[in-house]
């Protein structure tokens, strides 16, 4: 059931009203029958993939938890056994990490894999869920969690399988984590109307981006992607400017609606994005950036890796055989490397996304490398670093940075991608821009002014956000009828232009199927 | 600073509900208005054939609910159905028809309409058509928008049904607004619906020039580089049960039901299994005897198709004609076969043997020259005694475009070297030095008159001197004599800059300062001057167009076509070929130009091969 | 104390540590400084440091830190 269609807003309607109507001690249960009810409608196939994380990472919560308590009734001398216990917990979470990272192994990258060695092909075809890699990393995020001991496993299989499949989160994530999602799922709320007004606000926001912007914009990418070789290079990078258009607003659209939606519940859910465009480093656009994934990696990837044995003696030698910055850095810039690699492969199975995640991994090291000399130089052109020029220097530069990046994520392949730069460095071509080849592409120039004052409007907003402003509060101060205009224009040009961008059928959230 | 105007959460809520509520039926509102599926009457904006083409189930429902009396007899069935034209189903059955295509419809769809129109209007004469991928498709999942059919006919929700219309995506009753906009007379991909007949608008497709085979699969390369598929009949059993419904219902009813089966491109029905085909074909005599077109040597060849699957009104005309006799109808000697149980297994086998058509058999080649004046800077009068004593030399027969006509509509035979001679403007010279040795050679012409020069030797408007045109009493003494025959050069569209007043008319085309109303106005406004100018002498209209200039367009084509012009030459040079039973292969045809400079023997190497098989 | 201090001065120059009471929750410092300031802290002080230890409370000031190696140490 795709959010943008009107089964979904019946469907949430419904929700809801049984959510309110039902005692506080029960309404967990709504949401659990919602949520299985949704994900259902997704075909009864993917609900095996669903039913097997939900149980294997329930039992791996329970067993960590009773060896937990048995640990600690052991007395602290008892270290053999201690250790034994230990060495158990630890298998306990490799094999869960096995049997579910293998699964989404087999189910996305085996093909690549045959292909990459040369070997035929599996016979099978395996499907991919819905929102499979995004509730298999919240269920081991929360296995893990269970063996460093952060919060006492759940006991109740229902509730921890309201924890995996809670619907607004099925689709695109976020990802979130077992102590902050779970209490709030099964806590019961009263009807509380700030907090649907808020989340109706938020919805709507989402349903802009996506419908209104990113649709359209759409539009020209698959154009332009689909028969690259038929254009010069600055319609290419006029494209793959669209591209991060469509696909921020996209995803991030896609996400104010799962948070609009679960608030209407009175939950809150993690946020994913926090105003990209302002990023002033590549590091800083990952931590704007799909925020729950960076966080997700961060914690059960790049810590746990920096902070290993082997890295740890590693850092030491480095230290003391390799002078400078270098020495320091090299074993985070291993972990470093292999989070952004995990990510790469996390968007698909291909060449190109090994590159992307190198590429980005490549660019961070290199900046903390760096980071010395730049400060000279910054320091030697006496440049302000808390000055507005310098700013937007910065995020002038990751916007390059991330752009660059991004030829790699759409094109279909490495060579592609590569014929791409070129295409628009050596043969840009520019005036294809404005003598109307721009409009041949599938939007009229209607369309185009369409996206272009959307995305005007998402500027003005996250701006105004970015300065610590609140819209929906600023919202509340002002005469009834303003708001009453702040509901009526908003639903208008969802409903008008949220369905009028020409003949094409509105497609799936980009995002869902990674 | 607390207001006394603020507004609480619930009281936001409350507001959101009435937005929506607001919207909701601002929406429902617009779809009624609009009404593109034409399931409201379409009341407003009355566009029918727009509504046809967007669900021609729906709205085929609702005109005929309005128009049911106009008819009284009904041909069904899927998109190929609309290629046998009204005009002569009213003719051969003398009724009124409706043509009740919908395209993608199955035999279900089928079967429930006749249902209703059996039960609900007064029904003469029903003619089914049945099509091969009627056994592959059966009660198919549809778009619940495009492909919905009215609640009324088949029995569905009328709640679920006006549920969908009222809150349908608003993008189709907007592009239809849009598309009012541009909306020209000229067919479109949004209006394919004739709204009158119900069948396929194809005044285009009517008017497009079909030429050589070479030409004709370079502008439909479909022919040439034919889609692979693999269908599959599974649906035959379901097919023939509804078949027999229908048969049985009209018995019922008194009805006169006929059923016939649809030409299949030959490409097509070999991606078919063999044993699948004979099945579907055999088990139809089973349960009525039927006219079958499937498979003849018109299948074999690709000008009687105007896309991968679809044959054209001249092939569904040849059709009828078969049905009911006519023998004034070109018809190939195997197109057309009544199949009964007795006969059914063994004509259906012969569908694989058919050979590949002999074009020797049905098309021509004909070289078509073009003169004008024969004096003064034109072509001096002895010149032009060379090359027609060249053309009878080399045992050429110079034929009239009524003996062109004959061949394409009749099938009658032509000479063996065909040649056309055509003299544009109708200069005086023609009849002081061209006929004389015309008549020396027994050589028929063709002369194209500007209407408003005739006998004249000033241009119009300006009084500025031209070469002198013959008269209408002189054309007549021209036309006694048996080789001249008269054709329409337009009555004022060859204007000259410099002679004529500015803005001039140079050709035939829509000028950039006139709308479509106004230049359709003007033309046929042409039409009708230099025809009431030639009727005298023509005893009928004028049947034959040379264009000015030699261009040309699909309006104006269409417009011509309307006026009963049958042949238009322009002034491209070229060869042409004409087949029998396609008259669009008399459309637009070429002409060499003939100048001084060529010879008797050039003449003929520039039309030598161009004459003939 | 100072010993932390120098190590949090070499690693992330330009820092207020002293007076800084949410390093982590105002985003001072980030996950790379973060290791890199508990590889030293391991290296210098000789405690035993794990990923459990890697809580934002125990990183945003310079106290917080000094009670987690005591925390170790004792």
């Amino acid at each position: 059931m795709s959010f943008t269609s009107g089964t979904f807003l019946v469907f949430v309607l419904a929700a809801l009203a049984a959510y309110y109507l039902t005692p506080k001690r029960y309404q967990w249960i709504i949401l659990l029958i919602a949520s299985y009810g949704f994900y259902l409608t997704g075909g009864v196939g993917a609900m095996g993939y669903l039913l097997f994380t939900t149980l294997t990472t329930w039992l791996a919560g329970r067993v960590l938890g009773a060896l937990s308590d048995r640990r600690k009734a052991l007395p602290k001398e008892d270290k053999v056994r201690q250790e034994r216990i230990k060495r158990r917990k630890k298998w306990v979470v490799l094999a869960i990490l096995l049997a579910n990272f293998g699964l989404l192994y087999a189910v996305k990258y085996l093909d690549f894999t045959a292909d990459l060695l040369h070997l035929p092909r599996p016979g099978f075809e395996l499907l991919l869920p819905l929102g499979l890699s995004f509730y298999m990393f919240q269920s081991v995020g929360y296995v893990i969690d269970c063996y460093r001991g952060k919060y006492p496993p759940e006991k109740n299989l229902a509730k921890f399988a309201l924890f995996v499949s809670f619907f607004p989160q099925m689709v695109q994530g976020p990802i979130s984590r077992f102590g902050d999602l779970a209490p709030q799922l099964t806590a019961g709320k009263g009807f509380d109307a700030d907090q649907v007004k808020y989340g109706i606000q938020l919805a709507m926001w989402g349903y802009f981006k996506k419908l209104v912007i990113s649709d359209r914009a759409g539009v020209i990418v698959a154009t332009v992607f689909g028969n690259y070789t038929q254009y010069r290079g600055a319609m290419i990078f006029a494209a793959v400017l669209f591209y991060c258009i469509q696909l921020y607003c996209d995803f991030s659209g896609g996400i104010d609606i799962t948070r609009g939606v679960a608030q209407m519940f009175g939950i809150h859910l993690a946020e994913n994005f926090r105003r990209p465009l302002f990023a002033t480093s590549l590091a800083d656009y990952w931590r704007r950036w799909h925020i729950t994934l960076g966080q997700w990696m961060r914690d059960y990837v790049f810590y746990p890796m920096s902070l290993s044995k082997p890295l740890a003696r590693l850092g030491k030698w480095t230290r003391r055989h390799i002078k400078g910055k270098l020495g320091k850095i090299i074993p985070t810039s291993i972990a470093t490397f292999t989070v952004y690699f995990f990510i790469g492969i996390w968007h698909g199975a291909e060449l190109r996304y090994f590159l992307f995640g190198f590429w980005n991994g490549g660019i961070i090291t290199a900046s903390l490398l760096l980071e010395g000399w730049f400060q000279r130089w910054r320091e030697g052109l006496r440049i302000k670093t808390d000055s507005l020029p310098w700013k937007l220097f910065q995020m002038a530069r990751t916007w390059a940075l991330v752009f660059l990046g991004r030829y790699l994520t759409r094109a279909g392949s490495v060579s592609s991608a590569l014929w791409m730069m070129k295409m628009t460095v050596l043969d840009p071509e520019v005036a294809a821009l404005w003598d109307g080849r721009m409009l041949a592409l599938g939007l009229n120039g209607w369309d185009m002014a369409v996206v272009f004052l959307g995305v005007a409007v998402v500027l003005a907003v996250e701006l105004y956000q970015e300065r610590g402003g609140h819209i929906r509060i600023a919202l509340e101060r002002r005469h009834w009828a303003v708001q009453w205009l702040a509901i009526l224009i908003p639903l208008a040009v969802i409903v008008v232009l949220g369905a009028m961008g020409g003949d094409y059928i509105a497609p799936g959230f980009i995002y869902q199927q990674y | 600073m607390e207001s006394k105007h603020k507004l609480s959460s619930k009281g936001w809520l409350a507001l959101f509900a009435l937005s929506v509520v607001v919207l909701a039926a601002a929406l429902c509102v617009f779809n009624v208005v609009t009404d593109p599926f034409g399931v409201f009457d379409d009341r407003v904006l009355g566009w029918w054939s727009y509504d046809e083409t967007n669900n021609p189930r729906t709205a085929k429902f609702s005109y005929l609910e309005q128009h049911h009396d106009e008819y009284d007899s009904y041909i069904i069935g899927c998109s190929s159905t609309s290629s046998y034209p009204k005009e002569q189903l009213d003719e051969y059955f003398g009724a009124d028809f409706y043509n009740l295509i919908m395209y993608g419809a199955d035999m279900l769809d089928v079967e429930q309409y006749v249902r209703y129109l059996l039960d609900n209007y007064t029904v003469k004469n029903l003619v089914l058509n049945v099509y091969i991928d009627n056994g592959c498709d059966y009660d198919r999942e549809a778009d619940p928008l495009t492909d919905a059919m009215p609640w009324q006919v088949d029995g569905s929700s009328p709640l679920g049904f006006y549920a969908r219309y009222l809150f349908a995506d608003p993008r189709y009753g907007w592009t239809k607004l849009m598309k009012l906009r541009t909306d020209s007379v000229i067919q479109d991909v949004h209006d394919v619906f004739e709204v009158d007949s119900g069948a396929y608008d194809k005044s285009r497709r009517d008017v497009e020039p079909i030429d050589s085979m070479e030409s004709y699969l370079t502008n439909y390369p479909v022919f040439a580089n034919y889609p692979q598929s693999a269908p599959v009949m599974d649906e035959t059993e379901n097919c023939m049960q509804s078949i027999a419904v229908i048969r049985d219902l009209c018995e019922a009813a008194g009805v006169n039901f006929m059923v016939v089966s649809a030409p299949v491109y030959y490409d097509y029905l070999m991606q078919f299994e063999r044993a699948q085909v004979e099945d579907f074909y055999t088990s139809l005599a089973e349960v009525t005897p039927y006219w079958d077109f499937t498979m003849s040597s018109v299948s074999r060849e690709p000008r009687y198709f105007y896309d991968a699957t679809h044959f054209r009104n001249c092939v569904g005309k040849m059709a009828l004609a078969r049905t009911f006799g006519d023998d004034t109808v070109y018809i190939p000697a195997d197109f057309g076969v009544y199949v009964t149980p007795e006969n059914a297994a063994e004509h259906v086998a012969g569908y694989w043997d058919v050979p590949e058509p002999d074009p020797a058999q049905y098309t021509k080649k004909v070289p078509i020259l073009m003169y004008h004046d024969l004096e003064g800077d034109s072509l001096p009068a002895a010149q032009l005694e060379e090359q027609i004593a060249a053309l009878a030399g080399a045992g050429y027969t110079a034929v009239s475009f009524e003996d062109l006509r004959s061949y394409v509509e009749q099938g009658t035979e032509l000479p063996d070297k065909p040649v056309l001679i055509t003299f544009d403007d109708g200069y005086l010279s023609n009849m002081t030095y061209g006929l004389p040795i015309l008549e020396k050679y027994g050589m028929q012409a063709t002369i194209f008159v500007i209407g408003c020069s005739v006998g004249k030797d000033t241009y119009k408007d300006t009084g500025v001197a031209m070469r002198p045109h013959f008269s209408l009493e002189q054309a007549k003494e021209m036309m006694d004599t048996g080789y001249i025959t008269i054709g329409s050069h337009g009555w004022d569209l060859h204007e000259v800059e410099g002679r004529d007043p500015d803005p001039i008319r140079r050709g035939i085309l829509r000028r950039a300062d006139e709308t479509e109303e106004e230049y359709i106005a003007f033309l046929q406004e042409d039409i009708r001057r230099e025809n009431e100018l030639l009727h005298p002498i023509l005893g009928k209209d004028a049947d034959i167009l040379a264009f000015p200039y030699g261009v040309h367009d699909t309006l104006s084509e269409m417009l011509l076509h309307d006026a009963g012009i049958y042949a238009t030459v322009t002034t491209w040079p070229g060869e042409n070929t004409i087949v029998k039973g396609i008259p669009q292969s008399l459309l637009c045809m070429n002409r060499y130009d003939i100048t001084e400079e060529v010879s008797g023997e050039g003449l003929l190497d520039l039309i030598d091969g161009a004459a003939g098989a | 104390m100072e010993q932390l201090l120098r190590i949090l001065n070499e690693t992330c120059p330009g820092i207020d540590f002293e007076n800084e009471t949410a390093l982590i929750d105002d985003g001072i410092l980030e996950s790379l400084d973060i290791v890199t300031i508990v590889g030293e802290i391991i290296d210098e002080f000789g405690v035993e440091l794990n990923v459990d230890d890697l809580l934002p409370e125990n990183f945003n000031s310079v106290q917080a830190m000094m009670a987690l190696i005591d925390s170790r140490r004792g």
